[in-house]
């Protein structure tokens, strides 16, 4: 859990700060969060496996070409890691409790969901770094017509630090009340957890992941659908080959 | 009089710290306390007077948005005007000021659609196009994809991102009496169009790989019509409410993402 906030933490400042390495997307989060986890060698596969669903359904949701300002606040950075963690910590606690077919389907979706509640709740969490950041000015403002240098350096670095280390919190206390409602809920309705619905939830947000693809790649650009067709005749042509190819 | 000049370590430091540039984001000023941080190393060098270094510091802490990859082209060429102002030119605070919104506000104009529209949607499709197309795990051996994935969205933004940010303090510098000719050389028009064409590319990649691979669930695609439709009806009923959702509330992919999940759930448990 230490190594889940710390890269919690490290994401959140990556956002917030404006590193902007990209360190935060979902996908990075996600497969950082899974190869940081080891919840013991009968599932280490899985560990490997589970991210890389969760990673690439939250990335195709919370991809949005809207610039940062006109998007509401949400804490994107976090919500990989921890949809990821609740997803492969619960797994190793509950396998017994749900299973099912599909069931490496199902984790993905407890990760996703996870992710995204996280997301929205994580927004409170930048809303107080802001809050926080617009009493640091008036501070700021002081010590710099005072000439005050290193001051308002230690300010800043203190601002820096408390992005990290209220993202480091937020990963490590979301992901603990996940998986805590995650032990009292899954138990409760495992048995109505069926294959086919888990494939419907499951194909459902895959849906859901075109869509929003569609909204950041295509709507709204001139002459792109050919650019769009080409990538889908190259995609077929190349699946063809590589199917003729395979033994 | 001794000429000062601000030194190759003073715009590595400016550099570094202009990573951190919007770590107190505020909406009264946007990044301005950042830039006074990052610009802070060069002020030093040029102000050794408490008092000249308080009322640099404290212009310097006006508002100021830019795109934050670009931010260093406009710390570098303020940080040559404030040299000049320091070496006895006539440069006043309105003139320094002017001239870095005349900077800031184009390059955040011609940086938005580059980095946030094109490159981050772009670096993530290709991430998820990696897990599609890469091979997966044997049996018993572990899935690489874990971390090649994620490793080609960073290598993908950071390719065309990371020079900016690397150089950007030492061009802006080097390049603060023609902002026009900085600008026009950075060609991030350009470099919009190309980057919007490849997420178009990979969007139509992506789609022809989930058509190919639709056996959701039941594993039964192609055996008869019902199974079809079967299959079909969750990937058509969450790219409707994706759709339908992310046009009425764009940017509010997290709400539409929750609503999908909620609406799929109460369709599997009815039907």
């Amino acid at each position: 859990m230490v190594r889940v906030a710390i890269l919690g933490g490290a994401l959140t400042l990556e956002r917030t700060a404006g590193w902007s390495f990209m360190l935060s997307q979902p996908i990075v989060g996600a497969c950082f969060a899974g190869l940081l986890l080891s919840p013991g060698a009968e599932w280490e596969r899985w560990a490997l496996r589970v991210p890389i669903g969760v990673g690439a359904i939250l990335q195709l949701l919370l991809t949005d070409a809207s610039l940062p300002a006109a998007q509401r606040q949400h804490d994107t950075a976090t919500a990989g890691v921890v949809g990821t963690t609740v997803a492969i910590l619960g797994m190793a606690r509950l396998h017994e409790a749900a299973t099912v077919a599909l069931g490496g389907a199902l984790w993905v979706l407890i990760g996703v969901a996870v992710g995204l509640v996280s997301a929205f709740a994580g927004g409170w969490v930048t809303r107080f770094h802001r809050s926080r950041s617009r009493a640091d000015l008036v501070r700021a403002e002081h010590l710099a017509a005072a000439g005050e240098a290193r001051a308002f350096e230690f300010l800043y670095w203190g601002g820096v630090f408390r992005a990290f280390a209220v993202g480091a919190l937020w990963a490590w206390a979301a992901t603990l009340l996940a998986l805590a409602a995650l032990l009292v809920i899954l138990p409760r309705i495992s048995e109505a957890l069926t294959a086919r619905r888990i494939g419907f939830v499951f194909a459902a947000l895959i849906g859901a992941g075109l869509a929003a693809g569609y909204h950041a790649h295509v709507a709204g650009r001139k002459q792109v659908f050919r650019w769009v067709a080409l990538g889908a005749t190259a995609a077929v042509v190349l699946s063809v080959v590589f199917r003729r190819g395979a033994p | 009089m001794t000429e000062v000049r601000v030194r190759g370590d003073d715009l590595a430091t400016m550099t570094a710290r202009s990573l951190q540039v919007q770590a107190l984001l505020t909406p009264e000023r946007m990044q301005g306390m950042g830039f006074a941080f990052a610009l802070l190393p060069a002020l030093r060098r040029l102000y050794p007077m408490k008092e000249e270094l308080g009322r640099a510091l404290t212009r310097h802490m006006a508002y100021f948005a830019t795109h934050p990859v670009l931010s260093g082209f406009v710390l570098g060429a303020t940080a040559r005007l404030e040299e000049r102002r320091a070496n006895g030119e006539p440069i006043d605070d309105a003139e320094i000021d002017s001239f870095k919104r005349s900077l800031a506000s184009p390059l955040a104009a011609l940086g938005d659609p580059l980095f946030w529209v094109t490159l981050r949607p772009l670096s993530g499709l290709l991430g998820v196009l990696g897990i599609a197309l890469l091979p997966g795990a044997e049996s018993l051996g572990p899935d690489l994809r874990v971390l090649v994935c994620p490793l080609l969205t960073l290598l993908t933004y950071n390719a065309v991102a990371l020079p900016f940010r690397v150089f950007g303090v030492a061009r802006g510098y080097e390049s603060a009496d023609r902002p026009g000719a900085l600008l026009k050389s950075l060609r991030l028009a350009e470099w919009s169009h190309a980057v919007a064409r490849a997420g178009a590319l990979g969007y139509g990649a992506l789609l022809a790989l989930v058509a190919l691979s639709l056996d959701f669930g039941s594993g039964r695609w192609g055996m008869d019509g019902r199974s079809r439709v079967a299959s079909l009806t969750p990937l058509v009923l969450g790219a409707v409410i994706g759709y339908a959702g992310l046009r009425r509330w764009p940017g509010r992919g997290v709400e539409v993402g929750l609503g999908v999940l909620a609406a799929a759930a109460v369709f599997a448990w009815s039907v």
